[in-house]
């Protein structure tokens, strides 16, 4: 830690490297976005662009991260080649594995690319609730809603992931 | 799947939607987790919900830590942390690759110069240029190292 308590980003690196580099490729879904992922959360936390409260170190990295997930998606969002259905209860595709991955042995390659098409607010809840374990206040803190709307927005990405890997 | 929210009294003609998952994670307060397993108990729709759900919990629950690729933040830290602004969906990932691969290389060299002495002054030409330019002049044998060795050691005979 630095002298005013905040950690360093080489220390984030070294200490919590795993960690952070496992949220952003449950939120990506693949290994060059969360490596560009990753680099951006360090350049934040580098010039000092989140502020630090003591307490949860990941849970300060969960919320940079997620923000930070959230952000990039929405703008490209906003660009027309990169447009998602607007619909947030759209039926996912069949994943291309669920025909042969009974409730016994999904794979997690299979979750993850369940995860990885669920529409993103619904997918950055369950991997908060899920991956992270925060709770459903700090979720709603994180992503700045209500707790009704992370209670709604875990149970219906729940939903669609069973849907999609059964 | 019903979104039909649930209050803390859950009437019989409503399904538990929501407060499902929230009852699973501990989320509910004691009134309204009440309710909700008083409603369970005499409705087959929302135990089967209930059961959805959880297996997806589950699933994602267990869902290994990730290790980064192999050097990933060791580049960084060799960078002394100069990502590009905006990286995250702002460069292409072939960008990306190539900038690490250049801190690779740019590290590759650290290293070997960190070898020597800082007072040594560059060496023009470079040795691997002599060693080569020498292997090519050296006449023909099967004795490579011994073609290069007068190119690494240069030796002098007499003043």
């Amino acid at each position: 830690m630095s002298g005013s308590g905040v950690p360093t980003w080489e220390e984030i690196a070294r200490d919590h490297g795993r960690f952070l580099y496992t949220v952003a490729y449950r939120l990506t879904g693949n290994s060059d976005d969360a490596q560009d992922l990753v680099q951006d959360v360090l350049l934040k936390v580098r010039k000092g662009l989140e502020t630090y409260r003591p307490g949860s170190l990941e849970g300060w990295l969960s919320r940079i991260t997620t923000n930070t997930f959230l952000d990039e998606t929405r703008r490209r969002r906003r660009r027309p080649v990169d447009v998602l259905p607007e619909d947030p209860d759209r039926v996912l595709p069949p994943s291309p594995g669920a025909d042969v991955a009974s409730a016994a042995e999904t794979l997690p390659d299979h979750v993850q690319d369940a995860l990885r098409r669920l529409p993103e607010e619904y997918r950055a809840a369950v991997v908060l609730c899920d991956v992270i374990g925060r709770s459903y206040e700090e979720i709603g803190e994180i992503l700045d809603v209500p707790v009704g709307t992370v209670r709604s927005r875990i149970h219906r990405g729940r939903a669609l992931l069973r849907k999609a890997l059964t | 799947m019903s979104s039909r929210a649930a209050g803390s009294d859950f009437g019989a003609s409503a399904h538990l939607g929501d407060a499902l998952s929230a009852l699973l994670d501990g989320e509910l307060p004691p009134p309204m987790e009440r309710g909700a397993r008083a409603h369970l108990a005499g409705c087959p729709e929302c135990v089967q919900e209930l059961a959805a759900v959880d297996q997806a919990r589950r699933w994602v629950r267990a869902l290994p830590l990730v290790e980064p690729p192999f050097g990933f933040y060791e580049r960084m830290l060799l960078e002394r942390a100069q990502p590009t602004a905006g990286a995250f969906g702002a460069r292409s990932t072939l960008g990306r690759r190539a900038g690490l691969a250049a801190l690779g290389a740019a590290a590759a060299a650290v290293t070997v110069l960190g070898v020597g002495s800082p007072s040594q002054a560059p060496v023009s030409p470079a040795v691997p240029r002599l060693i080569e330019a020498h292997a090519t002049s050296a006449s023909v044998g099967a004795d490579l190292l011994s073609k290069l060795a007068p190119a690494g050691v240069p030796v002098s005979f007499g003043r």
